[in-house]
């Protein structure tokens, strides 16, 4: 399958498909933060429900406080000593006169310290502001020796006419923690409970802000109203807390919330991404291994074939139907047309062997008239003796010849018929070459092409003795090596260069008679194969050696066809 | 041939479900273990170190173990704790070295085991610490200089007690502190002694040195121990109101003593801060985060006098809420 398509395709779908997401995420985001603000406020109503009423615990309380300080019936002593054992979140009960002093004080953590100079819990400056009371800020206590509990002092006049004018309860600051510590919103959101003044009367983390590790943007905080405030990444949600100077703030975090699920839609992207790319690629190899890749090697199968027909050989791939049947066809093609191609080499082959048997059968007419005009001329001078030489070895060249149409002959025969023809060729010559033969007995009965060595023979008398005056010399030697047989007709004429050579090799007799060189060399191919025939060694003015190679032939029928 | 190919596909699928599922539910389920091992364990200023460490245990989820000898001397004791720490498996140790030089050796053994170390406090001859966090002492010197130069007298004499000289901390408060007392020539004379951290040898110290110099009018505890004892010293011989005592740390006793007008001038720290800074450092620097070993990230430190103890602010520095 393309690669381009699979790309555009897969780049189509992520494409799509986070575009879609993106979109999604969007609303979603618009809706997450709605719910985190709805749930903030939900949360932080509940946390300013609880203080408050916990406050109006603690208004109950000073009630019954200024009503039993106000009764002077009462044993003081014993009433605290319960009342503070049932109330661990109060620190301190004190009362002060007009001026501010301390009159008295009564606590579980000890006795008020003898030289008290500063005391945290009561500010005489404060109670022209609220002569109806209020409630401090957080501050430790400082009545006793060493003891230093982090509370918030809450104030009330006592009937006028006593000597005791205010009532003040040092509340601890950790009590509040069981209001305010478990409280989450979301997964890091948490609240504190802040005064009017923008002290933090209780941070679940209040120890860090002391100690400079952790703040609240508290001048940001006293700018907001009660309601949801979404400042940059945090939803801040106030809510006062009825009848008191305290609010409640929650702080939680838009970012992780909005972060964790856009990351948890990207995971769904990627992850749908993944799995597309891979059915995508599933589905191209399946295709590609059904469809183009058998279409592919059957193209190359059709090249392969152009280029070399005679050796190919083709199996059929598989596939769809319809290309396991294109490839059928072909195999078919392939095997008739390899058969044809086979015929027609044989049918060729054939018709060579006819023709080259047909120019065997013809005589050259010249060779013909010279010789029987030798003959003629022996007979007119009476020379008996050589006339009947000369007529035998005519019969005996005729006969060898036609050999009962065997094309090949023995060895032996071969050699007779070689012979015959120097002996007449040698008489026409006037003796100006000898001949000899060098033939190893072995190869006598080994078959050979007939007329062979008599084209090769004349080849050396025309164009190698001729010239010489005299002293001409023809050795025909045929010997065995390994399975071959090695013929050689070696002349000490003229010689040949190599323009010469490649022509006599090349070139058909140009009087259409007899037997050349290239046919010799020709039959020999046809008949035995590319690594046998006529080699040709020559230098001029020297002489001329040529070589016939063949197999040994036991068997003319082998070859015959 | 084509089952098989669809075998590894799907196989593929599979594992490919697998990574992602295994993406998604990426995070830690082992928590790290990191101990504190600092000098003592029953000074204010360590129980509010342990306060801090433990609030940055709760924040950041990790184990905590806090270890410390009994004596502010016993570094021995502390080597002891930081092989055990190694031993046990510890991936940070958080440290406040008793001796500079003799507790080199193992926190580098703890180093090359593969436990990041986070210093605080007090410093440790050691180049393979990650972070340190804790005063700046030769600026907490400073400070301690300027309350004891603060007052009307003519003419000052001071008697300094610090604590083992093989410390660090106490060597650069004085240095601190006798750079800013050479500034003023009111000051004539300075005397410093040397003892074991414990109120006792410094009570002990305090009334040899004021006995052989009776001129001294003010007396300077360089550490939580030291300022008790030298408060203690001054109450015993009757003498608060010629000597003033310029201490260090919020020591309970010292606040009492100071609010009865024996000690004129607390240099607070913030232990509780080192305690937090130490654990969250060693926290981050297992996440990969990498600090400067060479700068302290410094602990805020305040003067606290009778005048202003009980001001928002110095509550804040002195008692510890809840």
């Amino acid at each position: 399958m393309n690669t381009v398509l699979l790309l555009a395709l897969i780049g189509t779908v992520v494409l799509v498909l986070s575009s879609a997401l993106i979109l999604s995420i969007r609303t979603y985001q618009k809706s997450l933060v709605r719910s985190a603000a709805t749930n903030s406020s939900r949360t932080v109503a509940q946390v300013s429900n609880t203080v408050n009423d916990y406050l109006a615990g603690i208004d109950g309380d000073m009630e019954t406080l200024k009503e039993t300080l106000e009764d002077p019936d009462v044993e003081r002593k014993e009433f605290f000593d319960v009342f503070l054992k049932i109330r661990p979140d109060v620190a301190a009960v004190s009362t002060y006169d007009s001026t501010g002093e301390l009159v008295n004080c009564y606590s579980l953590l000890g006795e008020v310290r003898p030289n008290l100079e500063t005391n945290t819990s009561f500010d005489p400056g404060m109670m022209d502001k609220y002569a109806d009371g209020y409630v401090s800020a957080p501050h430790v206590v400082s009545l006793f020796e060493g003891a230093y509990p982090w509370v918030v002092t809450m104030i009330a006049p006592l009937e006028a006419g006593s000597e005791e004018s205010w009532i003040a309860l040092d509340i601890n600051c950790s009590n509040i923690s069981a209001y305010i510590n478990d409280v989450g919103i979301g997964q890091r959101g948490y609240c504190f409970l802040m005064d009017e003044d923008g002290n933090i009367v209780y941070h679940p983390q209040q120890q860090l802000i002391y100690s400079d590790l952790k703040s609240e943007n508290i001048d940001l905080i006293e700018t907001l109203g009660d309601g949801d405030h979404i400042e940059g990444s945090v939803i801040y949600t106030i809510q006062s807390v009825p009848d008191s100077r305290w609010q409640v703030v929650g702080v939680s975090y838009v970012q992780e919330m909005i972060t964790d699920s856009v990351s948890e839609l990207g995971r769904i992207l990627l992850f749908a991404a993944l799995v597309i790319l891979v059915a995508m690629l599933i589905i191209s190899s399946i295709l590609s291994h059904a469809l183009s890749r058998p279409v592919q090697s059957l193209a190359e199968a059709m090249t392969q074939f152009e280029e070399n027909a005679e050796d190919f050989t083709y199996t059929p791939v598989g596939g769809v139907r319809e290309v396991r049947t294109l490839s059928e066809s072909f195999s078919h093609m392939v095997i008739r047309l390899q058969s044809l191609m086979g015929t027609v080499k044989d049918e060729q082959v054939n018709l060579r062997k006819t023709e080259l048997r047909a120019l065997q059968a013809q005589i050259n007419p010249h060779f013909l008239y010279n010789t029987l005009d030798s003959i003629s001329w022996m007979t007119e001078r009476g020379k008996k003796d050589e006339v009947v030489e000369m007529v035998n070895a005519l019969a005996r060249l005729f006969r060898i010849s036609i050999s009962k149409g065997h094309e090949l002959i023995p060895i032996r025969s071969e050699i007779q018929h070689a012979e015959s023809y120097l002996q007449i060729q040698s008489h026409r010559y006037k003796n100006q070459f000898t001949y000899s033969f060098n033939v190893d007995e072995d190869c006598l009965d080994h078959l050979c092409n007939k007329i062979t060595l008599q084209p090769i023979i004349e080849n050396a008398i025309y164009h190698g003795i001729n010239g010489l005056v005299d002293g001409g010399e023809i050795v025909v030697s045929v010997k065995g090596e390994g399975d071959d047989i090695i013929m050689t007709v070696e002349d000490n004429g003229n010689g040949m260069n190599e323009d010469q050579i490649a022509a006599i090799m090349n070139k058909e007799r140009s009087d259409h008679t007899g037997i050349g060189i290239k046919n010799v060399n020709d039959r020999l191919k046809i008949y035995f194969g590319a690594d046998y025939g006529i080699r040709i060694e020559s230098v001029p003015d020297e002489g001329t050696k040529v070589i016939i190679r063949m197999p040994k032939v036991d068997r003319g029928s082998d070859y015959e066809k | 041939m084509r089952s098989k190919k669809i075998l590894i596909a799907l196989a593929l699928v599979i594992s490919l479900i697998f990574a992602a599922c295994d993406y998604s539910g990426a995070g830690k389920d082992s928590r790290y273990n990191i101990w504190l091992v600092v000098k003592s364990t029953d000074t204010q200023f360590w129980l509010s170190t342990f306060a801090g460490a433990n609030a940055a245990k709760a924040e950041y989820n990790v184990d905590l173990t806090i270890v410390g000898p009994d004596t502010e001397e016993d570094y021995e004791k502390q080597n002891e704790y930081i092989e055990q720490a190694v031993r046990e498996g510890a991936d940070a140790i958080v440290f406040s070295a008793i001796s500079y030089s003799e507790n080199a050796a193992a926190i580098d053994a703890a180093a090359r085991a593969g436990v990041k170390v986070v210093v605080i406090d007090s410093d440790v001859d050691s180049v393979n610490v990650s972070a340190r966090v804790g005063t700046d002492n030769v600026q907490a010197g400073r400070m301690t200089g300027s309350a004891v130069l603060d007052t009307d007298e003519e003419e000052i004499y001071v008697g300094i007690v610090n604590f083992a000289q093989g410390s660090r901390n106490g060597q650069e408060r004085e240095q601190g502190l006798l750079e800013s007392l050479d500034s003023d020539a009111r000051v004539k004379d300075i005397y410093t002694i040397n003892v074991a951290a414990t109120p006792e040898a410094a009570e002990l110290g305090v009334q040899n040195l004021i006995a052989e110099h009776p001129e001294i009018n003010v007396l300077v505890g360089l550490n939580e121990p030291l300022a008790v004892g030298t408060a203690r010293a001054v109450v015993d011989l009757g003498i608060e109101d010629e000597v003033r005592v310029v201490g260090f740390d919020t020591n309970p006793e010292c606040i009492e003593l100071m609010r009865d007008g024996a000690v004129s001038a607390l240099i607070a720290q913030n232990p509780y801060a080192m305690g937090y800074l130490g654990v969250e450092c060693a926290w981050k620097s297992l996440e990969g985060e990498t600090f400067d070993p060479d700068t302290w990230i410094d602990t805020a430190t305040t003067i606290i006098t009778k005048e202003n103890m009980f001001s928002q602010e110095s509550q804040q520095a002195l008692f510890s809420f809840g």
